[in-house]
């Protein structure tokens, strides 16, 4: 309670206090304060009229002469006017005020527009540059375009064009071929008839002609039966042909057969072996006229149907009674020749795979170093130790001819292609030549060593000599043409069937191929166990020039395949000793090889 | 209770009269009159004189006018202090209206503050809330408040808005009733001879035994002397809004409603007047 008074106390007084105060100091004071401001501000409002009409009062008194009093009454009507034409003006003033505000914005908003509009029209004439250049660019690709293709276009053009003119050219050519080719067809077919009439007609006229012949041999058989005749040895050569005729007459029945392969051969062959036909017949033709205009009848030389590499020997035989030197088949591939240090020739008969004894030649002093059969087979030239060449009819085994003249052993002597001339070759270091006419020494050329053997070409002699030099000898100049330098002593040569290829054997042990064409060596065939034995060692081609057979110091037959140039049959079941010489028949079934230990050996492959 | 409604209203609204009198150093183009307003007391000098300002600035020329200043009788009138403490500090005894000399430089840069414009005013009034309200409830109703609701405060002292002002207001002077008042209460005691500016301690409204403290125990514990014993003439009166109320009245009631809209108690003691 007291609390509460007390409390009441204070507040009461603060309230009084309060009141009091706003009294004193709020209400005595507020509404004089109010009024005096009231008061100043009409003064300055005063003030300021009074200014401005004083002015005025200025500016009418110098052009009007006024009553002050009445200035006193204008003044106040003019004060009133004033302030009306003062209220006016500023009323007019703001609205020029408002509208020019409103203008600004207008102006300001437009300007915004304007350089809105401007940047637009920037941006899009930007792009239209940018097009433009687009566009100009790609005129230009297109133009490049155009004319890239044109260029295109004219080079197909001319490709075409040249394609075309190719085309007629290639028909064109195409038709000549044929028409070529039919030519030729037609010439060959007419080519063979005609051969074949040919053909005919020789063996018609070979038939006549042995028939008559029959009959004269009969005639002189009986004739020869009732008296004997002396036989000379040396007969004219040029009566030989007639008399080879006579003579071979005994040996004709047995002939008969053989001339059938030649009868087979004239008839027309497939046309891959038809150029071999016609150089084999052109050969025959070749070797039938060397005999004069007369058809022969003497062994034609067979085909080589095969050429079989020998696996086995098939016959040893004693040949001799001594070194055997020398070992030829005929042409026809019937008879085997062997040469030996007993001066004698014997003769063979290959039968089946054996050799029969078929008869001995006789006349030489010494010791036969080579024998060769001429192209038709009816003679046999033996060159001898005795300095002399001998020629002996086959199938009668005389004696024909002798030739002498050598000062030394005639280590080899050949017949000439056209088989009327005789080249030799001897120790004495000269080669003659010898014409089988006249039986005289045609040429003797010094050829500056000892010639070891000889081949002989259509226009070609080719010598081996003891100075490890082949040289070349032109027929018709007689001079030296080339010589050829191997490394060493030159034993042996033989020439391929179709004379481009020379084979050479050397005492070095090696056997090689020349070149005639380009008269380089193109093969070299050696082999381990191969040593040349003597410096007359015989070396020989396989009749179609695809082997080498040679034989060797310590009776070993080798053959190398030439295309392979490698060895392809060492033979050594036969041989006892060195091997001489080695011949491959012109069949090209048997090689036949001579030692010298006096055996010869026939090889086959049966 | 309705009394504290009016008490509250009546000390928004109180007012002092002044006279404002151009200082005779300032140049004029023609004599100016003397200008005569009633000021807020609530409020701060440099809000409620514009009109002065602007009617002094007629008679003057623009090249002679610096930073407006007030002084009377001699002492430069710090504008920061509401216009109320200032009056009751200097001329509370004096002859009323309060003439207040204007002038316009010589601006005394080591007595007084500058104050460019009303948010320097806005900026000092927000910052005594603050301090006011760290006492009061550790910041936490302030902080509570958003920035508008500080706005509304500001705006309401600037436009002379008791409801706007005290609809904010009323939050500040809330407390938990469990506590019996705020933790330490917002006050400051001027004087006029003094080296302090002003007396600011921290004084809890409750004693610790929980019997609400009053004025005079507030004094007693700061300013003793202000306390007069009974056979001794007062030599010292201590004024709060223009009235010395009893010094029975408990310090919390003074603090909720008797506290400038900074919410600090502004208490002026002043020599008591000789007669």
């Amino acid at each position: 309670m007291a609390g509460r008074r007390v409390e009441c106390l204070w507040k009461r007084h603060v309230v009084e206090q309060l009141k009091q105060r706003d009294r004193v100091q709020r209400q005595a004071f507020e509404e004089i304060i109010h009024q005096y401001n009231r008061l100043l501000e009409r003064s300055d409002l005063q003030a300021v009229f009074s200014e401005r009409l004083q002015t005025d009062k200025y500016e009418q008194q110098n052009r009007h002469d006024l009553s002050p009093g009445v200035d006193g009454g204008r003044c106040d009507s003019l004060q009133q006017e004033m302030a009306q034409m003062r209220i006016k003006h500023q009323e007019e003033l703001t609205e020029l005020h408002k509208k020019r505000g409103e203008l600004a914005q207008s102006v300001i908003e437009l300007n915004n527009q304007i350089q809105h509009k401007d940047k637009e029209i920037q941006s899009n004439e930007a792009k239209m540059l940018e097009y433009q250049q687009q566009i100009s660019h790609l005129e230009g690709e297109c133009r490049e375009l155009r004319n890239s293709l044109a260029d295109l276009e004219r080079a197909n053009q001319t490709l075409k064009d040249e394609y075309d003119a190719l085309q007629i050219t290639f028909n064109a050519l195409e038709e000549k071929l044929r028409k070529t080719t039919d030519d030729n067809q037609e010439l060959v077919t007419r080519w063979m008839a005609e051969k074949a009439q040919e053909a005919n007609k020789l063996n018609a006229e070979n038939e006549k002609d042995s028939r008559r012949r029959q009959a004269k041999l009969q005639k002189e058989l009986a004739d020869a039966a009732k008296e004997p005749l002396p036989i000379e040895p040396d007969d004219d050569i040029e009566v030989l042909s007639e008399d080879a005729g006579k003579g071979t007459g005994e040996t004709s029945p047995s002939r008969q057969p053989s001339r059938t392969p030649s009868k087979r051969t004239s008839q027309p062959l497939p046309p891959a072996g038809l150029l071999d036909s016609i150089t084999n017949i052109f050969g025959r033709r070749r070797s039938v006229n060397s005999f004069g205009t007369s058809p022969e009848t003497a062994e034609a030389p067979s085909m080589c149907t095969e050429v079989r590499v020998p696996s086995t020997a098939l016959h040893i035989f004693d040949a001799h009674d001594g070194e055997v030197n020398a070992v030829r088949f005929s042409p026809g591939s019937r008879l085997l020749a062997t040469g030996g240090m007993d001066r004698r020739v014997k003769l063979w008969e290959v039968i089946s795979g054996h050799c029969e004894p078929k008869g001995a030649l006789t006349g030489s002093n010494a010791g036969i170093t080579s024998i060769e059969f001429d192209s038709a087979g009816s003679y046999l030239l033996a060159a001898s130790n005795d300095f002399a060449s001998r020629i002996w009819t086959v199938d009668d085994f005389r004696l024909r001819h002798t030739l002498t003249g050598h000062s030394g052993k005639v280590l080899s002597a050949r017949f000439l292609l056209d088989n009327a001339r005789i080249v030799s070759g001897s120790y004495d270091r000269t080669l003659k030549l010898w014409d089988l006419r006249s039986k005289v020494c045609m040429k003797t050329v010094f050829a500056g060593s000892s010639c070891n053997d000889i081949v002989c070409t259509e226009q070609c002699v080719m010598s081996g000599h003891f100075d490890k030099k082949v040289r070349f000898w032109d027929i018709r100049s007689e001079s030296i043409v080339r010589e050829l330098e191997l490394l060493g002593r030159v034993t042996s040569l033989d020439l391929n069937q179709d004379r481009s290829e020379l084979l050479a054997c050397s005492r070095d042990d090696l056997v090689k191929i020349i070149d005639l064409r380009s008269n380089a060596v193109r093969q070299t065939f050696s082999a381990q166990g191969f040593k040349c034995g003597s410096d007359f060692t015989r070396v020989t081609f396989s009749p179609d020039g695809s082997y080498v057979a040679a034989g060797s110091a310590d009776g070993v037959l080798y053959i190398w395949n030439v295309l392979t140039g490698k060895l392809d049959k060492t033979l050594d079941k036969g041989h006892s000793s060195a091997i001489n010489s080695v011949s491959w028949s012109p069949s090209g079934a048997y090689v036949a090889s001579v030692e010298k230990g006096s055996k010869a050996v026939l090889w086959s492959d049966m | 209770m309705a009394d504290d409604k009016d008490v509250l209203r009546d000390v928004w609204f109180g007012r002092i009269p002044a006279c404002f009198t151009l200082s005779p150093e300032e140049i004029t183009e023609r004599e100016a009159e003397p200008y005569y307003l009633l000021l807020p007391r609530v409020s701060y000098l440099t809000l409620v004189t514009d009109k002065v300002k602007k009617h002094f600035l007629k008679v003057m020329k623009t090249e002679d006018v610096e930073e407006i200043w007030f002084e009377y009788e001699g002492s430069p009138l710090k504008w920061h202090y509401p216009t109320g403490v200032l009056f009751d500090l200097h001329a509370s005894n004096t002859a009323l209206p309060w003439n207040i000399t204007v002038h316009f430089k010589n601006f005394p840069e080591h007595e007084l503050l500058h104050c460019a414009s009303n948010s320097v005013i806005e900026a000092h009034f927000m910052s005594c809330i603050k301090e006011a309200d760290a006492l009061k409830h550790k910041s936490q109703v302030i902080n509570d408040m958003q920035k508008k609701d500080h706005k509304q405060l500001w705006m309401g002292l600037q436009n002379d808005k008791f409801d706007q002002f005290w609809a904010m207001n009323r939050k500040l002077m809330e407390y938990p009733t469990e506590e019996g008042g705020f933790r330490y209460i917002p006050f400051r005691i001027y004087q006029t001879m003094s080296e302090r500016p002003f007396i600011q301690k921290l004084f809890r409204p409750v004693s610790p035994e929980g019997n609400p403290l009053t004025l005079g125990d507030l004094l007693k514990e700061l300013f003793p002397a202000a306390i007069c014993v009974e056979d001794e003439p007062k030599r010292y009166q201590v004024i709060i809004h223009g009235i010395e109320p009893l010094l029975e009245t408990p310090i919390q009631w003074l603090s909720e409603h008797l506290s400038h809209p900074d919410n600090f108690l502004h208490i002026s003691v002043i020599p008591a007047p000789s007669d």
